[in-house]
C-alpha cells in the first residue's frame, strides 16, 4: 500500500472538513439515541433499574474513559470543523443583496440558519450538565445520595435526577437545550447523507422527514423527564 | 407598464456604489428584461449619461453572461430561467425591482452589474478537462455509454458556467457549479483517467479562489437557470472522498 501524498491536504479542503463535521455529528447522534434510551429507564417500575445501569457503567472503567475520550474527540473535531466553515462562510459572503430573495424559493430555514446558535448553546448546555449530574458540583448533596442495590450502597440516580429536576429553572433550561438540540438535528441530520454523498431525488424525503422525526423522538424522549418530575410523577 | 428600478451603480472595482432609482413607463409586458435594460441605457445615453453596464450575449438562455440579481433572487423570479429569458409580464404594473450584481467575494464587482467570474475559469482550468491526443475526431458510436449515464452525465452538462448556484447562496459557495463540471467528466468514460485528479484538483481551485463552503441549504439549485440537482454535489462529496483512498 503507498502513502497517498494528498491525504494531510483533506483537512485543510472544504469538502475534507465537511466530512469531519458529518462523521463527528453521525457519532454524536448515535452517542445521544443511547444516551436518551439509557435516561428513559427511569419510567421503569422500580428505581432499581436506572441505578443499576449506571452502576454498570461506572464500574466499566476502560468502557467508561474509552467512551469518554472518543466523545470529546468527536466534540472537539466536530466545533473545530464547522466553525472554520462557517467563518470562512461569513468571509465568502461579504456583501448581501439589499433585497433578500423569498425565504421559501431560497430554502431559508430558522434550522439551517442557526446552526452555530443552536450548537453553541448546546455546548455550554453540555458543560452545565456534567457539572450538574456527572461532576456533582452544582448541589454537592446529590453526592450523598446513596440506596441499597443487591446488597450494595451505590449510588441513587434515580433520586439525584428527581432532585435536581424538581428546581423549575434547572428543568427549563434542560428543555430549552432540547429544543435548540432539535433545532440542531433537524437540519444535521439529513444533511449528514448529502455530506458523505448518500442522497438523491427518491432517497430525499425519506431523509428529510426521517430527520425531524429523529430530531422530534429526541427533544420529546429527553424532555419527558424532567417534565414527569415537575408533573409530580415521582415523590424525593 | 410601468416599473421602478432600483439598480446597483458602481462605476469601478474599488470604488463604493449605491443603488439609484429609475422609473420607466411605456413597457411592453412581453420584452424581456434585457430589452428593457436596453431601454433604460437608450434613454441615459440620449440624456448624456452613462448607460448601466450589464453582460449579455446570446440572449437566448445558453451562455451564462446575464448575470443580475432581481429583487435577491439571481435570474429573477422564474424557476428554471437565465435573466435574459425573463419577461416583463412576471411582474406587476409599478412594480419596484432593486437589480443587483452577483454578491460573492470570489466574483468582486467590476463596473454596476458586471462582476468578475474568472474564479470559474481557474477552477476549470485546474481539472474541467480531458487529455487526449489531438487528430481525427473519434468515431461517434466507438465508445459505448448506459442511456442513464448518458443522461446523468448530459444534465450536468447543461450547466452554463452562470454563477447563480453562487449568487444565491449565503455561503457564497461554488459546490453546485463545481460538483456539475466534476460529474459531467467523471460519469464518462473519457473522464475516467483522469478522475480522482479532477475533483481533488478543482476542490482545491475552488478554495482557493475564496468560495465559501456548502450548508446543503440548496438555495443553488433552486435559482440554478439549468435546475442543475444538488444530488451532484453528494456525488461530488463521495468522489472527493473516494479520491483519497490510497491506491492499493
Ligand atoms: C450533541 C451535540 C451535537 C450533535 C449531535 C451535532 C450534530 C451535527 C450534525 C449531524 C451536523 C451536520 C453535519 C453535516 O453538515 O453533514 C452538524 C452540523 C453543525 N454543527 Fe453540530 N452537533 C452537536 C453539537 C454542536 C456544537 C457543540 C456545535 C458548536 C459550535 C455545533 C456546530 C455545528 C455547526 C456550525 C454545523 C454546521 C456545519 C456546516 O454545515 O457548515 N454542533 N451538527
Ligand atoms: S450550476 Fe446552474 S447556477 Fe451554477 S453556474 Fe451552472 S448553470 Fe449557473
Ligand atoms: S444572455 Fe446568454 S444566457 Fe442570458
Amino acid at each position: 500500500m503507498s502513502a497517498n501524498p494528498q491525504f494531510p491536504g483533506f483537512l485543510r479542503t472544504s469538502i475534507g472538513r465537511k466530512w469531519v463535521v458529518a462523521v463527528s455529528g453521525l457519532f454524536l447522534i448515535g452517542f445521544v439515541i443511547i444516551h436518551m434510551a439509557g435516561n428513559l429507564q427511569m419510567f421503569a417500575a422500580t428505581p432499581d433499574v436506572i441505578n443499576r445501569y449506571a452502576y454498570f457503567l461506572k464500574t466499566n472503567p476502560l468502557m467508561l474513559w474509552g467512551f469518554r475520550l472518543a466523545l470529546l474527540t468527536a466534540v472537539a473535531a466536530h466545533i473545530w470543523a464547522a466553525l472554520s466553515l462557517a467563518r470562512e462562510n461569513r468571509a465568502a459572503k461579504p456583501v448581501n443583496y439589499a433585497v433578500a430573495g423569498r425565504k421559501s424559493r431560497l430554502h431559508v430555514t430558522l434550522a439551517s440558519v442557526t446552526m452555530v446558535i443552536s450548537g453553541t448553546v448546546i455546548l455550554g448546555f453540555v458543560i452545565f450538565h456534567l457539572l450538574h449530574f456527572t461532576a456533582q458540583v452544582v448541589d454537592r448533596s446529590y453526592q450523598e445520595m446513596e440506596t441499597v442495590l443487591d446488597g450494595k450502597a451505590v449510588h441513587d440516580v434515580h433520586r439525584m435526577v428527581v432532585a435536581g429536576f424538581s428546581k423549575p429553572l434547572i428543568s427549563a433550561f434542560y428543555i430549552l437545550a432540547m429544543g435548540l438540540l432539535f433545532f440542531h438535528l433537524r437540519h444535521g441530520a439529513a444533511s449528514v447523507f448529502q455530506t458523505i454523498g448518500i442522497r438523491d431525488r427518491t432517497l430525499s424525503r425519506v431523509i428529510e422527514s426521517g430527520s425531524w422525526a429523529l430530531a422530534a423522538i429526541l427533544f420529546l424522549g429527553f424532555s419527558s423527564i424532567p417534565v414527569a418530575v415537575l408533573l409530580g410523577v415521582w415523590k424525593l | 407598464m410601468k416599473l421602478h428600478l432600483k439598480i446597483w451603480r458602481q462605476p469601478g472595482k474599488d470604488h463604493p456604489g449605491k443603488l439609484e432609482m429609475y422609473d420607466l413607463d411605456g413597457l411592453n409586458p412581453d420584452m424581456s428584461f434585457l430589452e428593457m435594460m436596453d431601454v433604460l441605457n437608450d434613454r441615459l445615453t440620449r440624456e448624456g449619461k452613462e448607460p448601466v453596464a450589464f453582460e449579455h450575449d446570446c440572449r437566448e438562455g445558453i451562455c451564462g453572461s446575464c448575470a443580475m440579481a432581481i429583487n435577491g433572487e439571481p435570474h429573477g423570479p422564474n424557476d428554471g430561467a437565465t435573466t435574459c429569458q425573463v419577461y416583463l409580464r412576471s411582474f406587476k404594473d409599478g412594480e419596484t425591482l432593486t437589480v443587483e450584481p452577483w454578491r460573492a467575494r470570489a466574483f468582486p464587482v467590476l463596473k454596476d452589474l458586471v462582476t468578475d467570474r474568472s474564479a470559474f475559469d481557474r477552477i476549470m482550468q485546474a481539472g474541467g478537462f480531458i487529455s487526449v491526443n489531438t487528430g481525427q475526431a473519434p468515431d461517434a458510436n466507438a465508445m459505448p455509454i448506459g442511456k442513464e449515464t448518458a443522461e446523468q452525465a448530459f444534465d450536468a452538462a447543461h450547466c452554463i458556467g452562470c454563477g447563480a448556484c453562487v449568487a444565491a447562496c449565503r455561503n457564497g459557495s461554488a459546490m453546485l457549479f463545481v460538483a456539475a463540471k466534476v460529474s459531467h467528466l467523471g460519469l464518462l468514460p473519457q473522464g475516467q483517467p483522469e478522475r480522482k485528479q479532477r475533483v481533488r484538483r478543482m476542490v482545491e481551485a475552488m478554495d482557493a479562489a475564496g468560495f465559501g463552503n456548502c450548508s446543503n441549504q440548496y438555495a443553488c439549485e433552486a435559482v440554478c437557470p439549468k435546475e442543475i440537482s444538488a444530488d451532484l454535489i453528494a456525488r461530488m462529496n463521495r468522489d472527493y472522498a473516494l479520491s483519497l483512498v490510497p491506491k492499493l
